[in-house]
């Protein structure tokens, strides 16, 4: 019986694996076959790459571009909404004051609100005070729905940190500061640390603020990736690298950080 | 109370340093997100097409939320989100849940940290890259899906090309991109409850359907309304996978709400009527926010 | 009434330009002296926007040569088609730095209405910064008034022009027993496709791009329309589509469905030039701009069976698709921005550099470069393609400002037609009771506004 338990157990963990990762396997690829393997009908498993897409890709200064902005973009929205978000989810986690859990909704509200409206005042405001086309109109933008995310996974990591640990630093005369930076940070590396990969992820990812607020100098990665079937034609094998290149660093990072991931979402699961 | 205050609550902070902790993250987003918000408030009131402003944009009072409530495509296009949510939702939570009991289960630990690490991949993929992707996989000549559909004998389907197809596709995809979301957050509750009373709960019964609604499931259910509320909000304003890969056709069958939204602010370029729908939704995921954490929510005893 | 005093308003400035031509200072001036004319602007910056296409490929080839003789700098921004028009509108409402407006032949009316682009007789009248070979005569006439006019005054010169051609393989008429190509719609549909259709071995007659959007709205639905003699809009506006001859002709597009694989509904342009390219459909009708992809051995197995001719005609004449764009100042920018610009887009489209650009992959609206024998038989479609612009309708798709906002409404039911979620007359209905309310908005029911398309 726990012989095949284990072996349920091992099918399932496999089968897991085997579907989350076979898009991706497909993608990758697909970007290395030639476009007369990728229109075989039906599709082939087996093909001689070829490198061809990502000479084309590389050849395209802008990809490189484009990734360099988005890595600027990611890293400054991340880390601001982090610098911004862990105090105020300290803040939310071991202070009692009126109005706490409405103040936490409206945090995490900033997240609700659709995107398309909101391009129109803020092309006009950027445009006005010449930030169009900027990485700090970026930033700042997704610093916005980046914050909502970092207050509410940190504020639940926050809370699950015991209090005494906390009592303790107190008598020996540490300041709320102190506790915060000494007691708390350290300890909620993992919820920072999951924020942070979310963080990343959407401002990575994000494309209608990115469209509507770039033009040559900032374009980020997605609207290059979306700029390739914008013609007349479809070059898949192209589309495929660009797309693989594009996802590749955003997985690196979310793979190094991914030991934290199990500890930091307990969205709330504490006391 | 009338005694002097001491300047430090026996709980060993002042009345005003959770201010000094919330100022930077309040003040960030109200500088950078109250202005864009309140034009979008104010735009909403007034008749305002980009490409008619020669004749200005005056205001029309609460005109164009009676014409967005009387459109039937904005009830269509919101019902079909419903829809899609529906439809992906009970698959993301089940099959997140089927997932991160087999991550939790003792043993195998290699196998565990590689299907554990794979999740990250499909939350990492791009939205537009996704949509891309779809169109590659569910093409009907050289598409995968057929080939897998094929292995159990089912004849080639073409699935952007028809509506429940269609429909179907996008929903895969979906699922595809956020079960892993769901089971990581499942997971992590999961890790939550302490070994002690796990131990004890396992020598007590063998069921484990009776250990998860006994003992675990308290330490999902916050978890689980963390994802209700991300995973509407952001069905609500799913644009890019669905307009890559379909643009919302073929006919009308993949028009969820934020594509209809897209296409009346930036194609028709009527800001008026798209600011009243967006703020109508917004309203509609501040409810279901609130619904969720009040039935789903339950603090841990 | 209406189209006449178009056309009279088009023939107006065209022989105001001819007469112009025809004084002895154009006389005089043979060779114009770019690099003169540009010397006040040295050193400006020109802001346009480009897509990501053959004709753009082909200018942007040829640029370095115009900014080393004018010292005029050009900065392109290559974008989406999808996300074109979102850009100049944003741009031209804010007061933006777009100096040049690129036109889609159904934006012109928007652009014009609203002032963003300037008409060219601002700045032809200028002999100091004006080709004396501009010749507008020179342009298709067609092209010159569907593209760059609305309401008889001349905005933009046509750049990046297509029209709709039947794209074939000759191999599998031949086989089938044809030896050229279908003249008509209905002997596409009665004689041809039902031979070369065998959907067991997926083979199929005709393959007509019909995704959701402009693509079914201007390829898929407009195509069928016009040759049957139907039209989206009668004389006073009103829906035309339950008429008998529109009716005729959408019903004749659901008939042809059966010899179409299925799933056309959701096909782009690439999976129908592709579905052509692989051997799986006989017969296509695309851009012309197809041209080159069906032409690379690297994107199309077609070879020499690859073969070119103009669409069939209907009931109604030979009507094809029309589309492209045209180049125009934008009035936003500064005088000096705007002369620069003008004289850049007289050179982007000038007789002068029509040769280069054809080929460096691009299609030029001008008709002399089309009689080079060497143009001619280097490019197949070359003949086709002159054939098309002889006579159309600039309205194939109205231009006016309203489009978009009916593009969308025609997009989705007319693929729900396809689909067969509703019938030709239903789909008929609702486009036609939906179009009529944004038009009705829009002031043309009620005298405000005249009847322009």
């Amino acid at each position: 019986m726990p012989r095949i338990g284990r072996l349920l157990h091992g099918a399932g963990l496999l089968a897991v694996f085997a579907v989350t990762i076979f898009p991706f396997y497909w993608m990758v690829s697909s970007s290395f076959k030639t476009q007369t393997d990728l229109l075989a009908s039906p599709p082939v498993w087996l093909f001689t790459p070829t490198l061809a897409n990502y000479a084309d890709v590389f050849a395209d200064q802008k990809v490189v571009g484009a990734i360099v902005n988005s890595l600027v973009v990611a890293v400054f929205s991340t880390g601001l909404a982090v610098v911004l978000g862990t105090p105020a989810a300290f803040a939310l986690a071991r202070y009692e004051f009126r109005g706490k859990s409405d103040l936490w909704f409206w945090f995490i509200s900033n997240r609700f609100i659709s995107p398309i409206v909101l391009a129109l005042p803020i092309y006009l405001v950027a445009q006005n005070i010449g930030l169009l086309d900027t990485h700090l109109v970026l930033i700042l933008v997704y610093i916005t729905f980046i914050l909502p995310i970092v207050v509410w996974i940190c504020t639940d990591q926050f809370r699950s940190i015991p209090r005494d640990l906390e009592e303790a630093a107190r008598l020996e005369g540490a300041s709320q500061f102190d506790i915060f930076w000494r007691i708390y940070l350290p300890l909620g590396v993992p919820g920072i640390a999951v924020s942070a990969i979310f963080g990343f992820i959407f401002s990575w990812n994000e494309l209608l603020y990115a469209l509507v607020l770039t033009r040559r100098a900032v374009q980020t990665a997605p609207v290059v990736a979306t700029s390739f079937m914008s013609g007349y034609e479809l070059p898949w094998g192209k589309i495929m690298a660009t797309g693989t290149v594009i996802v590749l660093p955003v997985t690196i990072f979310a793979l190094l950080v991914s030991r934290h991931m199990v500890r930091g979402l307990t969205m709330g699961a504490t006391k | 109370m009338s005694t002097a205050r001491p300047r430090r609550s026996p709980s060993g902070y002042g009345r005003l340093t959770p201010l000094w902790f919330l100022a930077p993250a309040v003040l960030a987003l109200l500088v950078i997100g109250i202005y864009p918000t309140l034009f979008a408030a104010v735009t909403s009131l007034r008749r305002y097409n980009l490409t008619r402003s020669r004749d200005g944009f005056p205001f029309v009072g609460l005109d164009n939320y009676q014409q967005v409530l009387s459109d039937p495509t904005f009830w269509e296009t919101l019902g079909r989100t419903a829809k899609f949510f529906l439809c992906v939702m009970p698959f993301e939570i089940a099959l997140g849940l089927g997932i991160a009991l087999l991550l939790h289960q003792p043993g195998l630990g290699g196998l565990r940290a590689l299907a554990r690490v794979s999740l990250v991949v499909p939350l990492a993929t791009t939205y537009a890259v996704v949509g891309l992707l779809g169109r590659l996989i569910f093409n009907r000549d050289f598409g995968i899906a057929n080939s897998f559909i094929g292995l159990f004998g089912l004849p080639s389907f073409d699935w952007l090309g028809n509506s429940a197809g269609a429909f179907a596709a996008i929903c895969v995809m979906d699922v595809w991109q956020w079960t892993p979301f769901c089971a990581l957050i499942f997971l992590s509750g999961l890790s939550m409850v302490p070994v002690e009373i796990e131990e004890a709960a396992r020598l007590e019964t063998a069921s484990k359907i009776a250990l998860l609604r006994n003992v675990q499931l308290p330490y999902l259910l916050p978890g689980l309304t963390a994802m209700l509320i991300l995973r509407s909000a952001d069905v609500l304003k799913l644009f890019d996978v669905v307009f890559t890969m379909t643009r919302g056709g073929p006919g009308a069958a993949t028009e969820l709400i934020s594509v209809y939204i897209q296409r009346v602010g930036f194609r028709v370029f009527d800001l008026g009527t798209a600011s009243a729908q967006a703020l109508l939704l917004l309203i509609i995921t501040i409810i279901l926010a609130r619904v969720y954490i009040r039935f789903f929510y339950r603090e841990i005893e | 009434m209406r189209p006449l005093l178009r056309n009279m308003g088009a023939a107006i400035a065209l022989l105001g330009s001819a007469l112009w031509a025809a004084s002895p200072a154009a006389a005089q001036a043979q060779a114009w002296d770019i690099a003169k004319a540009a010397a006040p602007y040295k050193g400006t910056q020109l802001n346009v926007i480009f897509l990501d296409r053959p004709g753009y490929r082909a200018i942007i080839k040829l640029l370095p040569e115009f900014e080393k003789q004018t010292g005029i700098k050009v900065n392109y921004e290559i974008v989406p088609y999808e996300n074109t028009r979102e850009k100049e509108v944003l741009n031209f409402n804010s007061k933006g730095d777009l100096s040049i407006a690129l036109v889609d032949l159904v934006w012109i009316g928007e652009f014009a209405e609203n002032g963003w682009i300037v008409p060219i007789n601002k700045l032809s009248g200028d002999p100091a910064i004006t080709d004396p070979n501009l010749n507008l005569k020179g342009f298709f006439p067609l092209l010159l008034d569907a593209f760059g006019s609305w309401g008889g005054t001349t905005y933009g010169l046509p750049f990046d022009n297509y029209s709709g051609l039947l794209f074939y393989n000759k191999c599998m008429l031949k086989d089938a027993g044809f030896d050229k190509p279908p003249a008509t719609w209905d002997e596409l549909a009665n004689t041809y496709a039902p031979k070369l259709t065998d959907p067991s071995k997926k083979q199929y007659g005709y393959a007509l791009q019909s995704l959701r959007g402009e693509t079914q709205s201007a390829d898929s639905f407009m195509r069928m329309l016009w040759p049957a003699g139907g039209s989206l809009l009668d004389k006073s506006f009103r829906s035309n589509l339950g008429g008998k001859d529109s009716q005729a002709g959408l019903q004749f597009r659901q008939n042809l469905m059966k010899y179409m694989p299925p799933g056309v509904v959701s096909w782009d342009h690439a999976e129908a030039v592709n579905a052509l390219a692989q051997n799986q459909v006989a017969m296509i009708t695309e851009w012309s701009a197809f041209y080159s992809t069906l032409t690379d051995p690297k994107t199309s197995k077609l070879g020499d069976c690859l073969a070119v001719a103009p669409e069939p005609a209907g009931t109604a004449g030979r009507l094809p698709a029309l589309g492209g764009f045209s180049l125009a100042v934008a009035s936003q920018a500064s005088e000096k921005e705007q002369k620069a610009a003008w004289i850049f887009i007289q050179w982007a489209t000038s007789e002068a550099i029509a040769k280069p650009y054809v080929q460096a992959g691009g299609v030029s609206g001008r008709m002399a470069v089309y009689d080079d024998p060497a143009i001619k038989t280097a490019y197949q479609f070359v003949d086709p393609m002159v054939a098309s612009w002889q006579k159309g309708v600039p309205e194939f798709r109205p231009r006016f400002p309203a489009w978009p906002a009916v593009s969308e409404i025609v997009a989705e039911f007319g693929s729900k037609m396809m689909l067969g979620e509703v019938t030709t007359e239903q789909g008929a209905k609702e486009i036609g009771a939906r179009m009529e309310a944004i038009l009705q908005k829009e002031g043309y029911y009620d005298g405000k506004k005249k009847l322009l398309q």
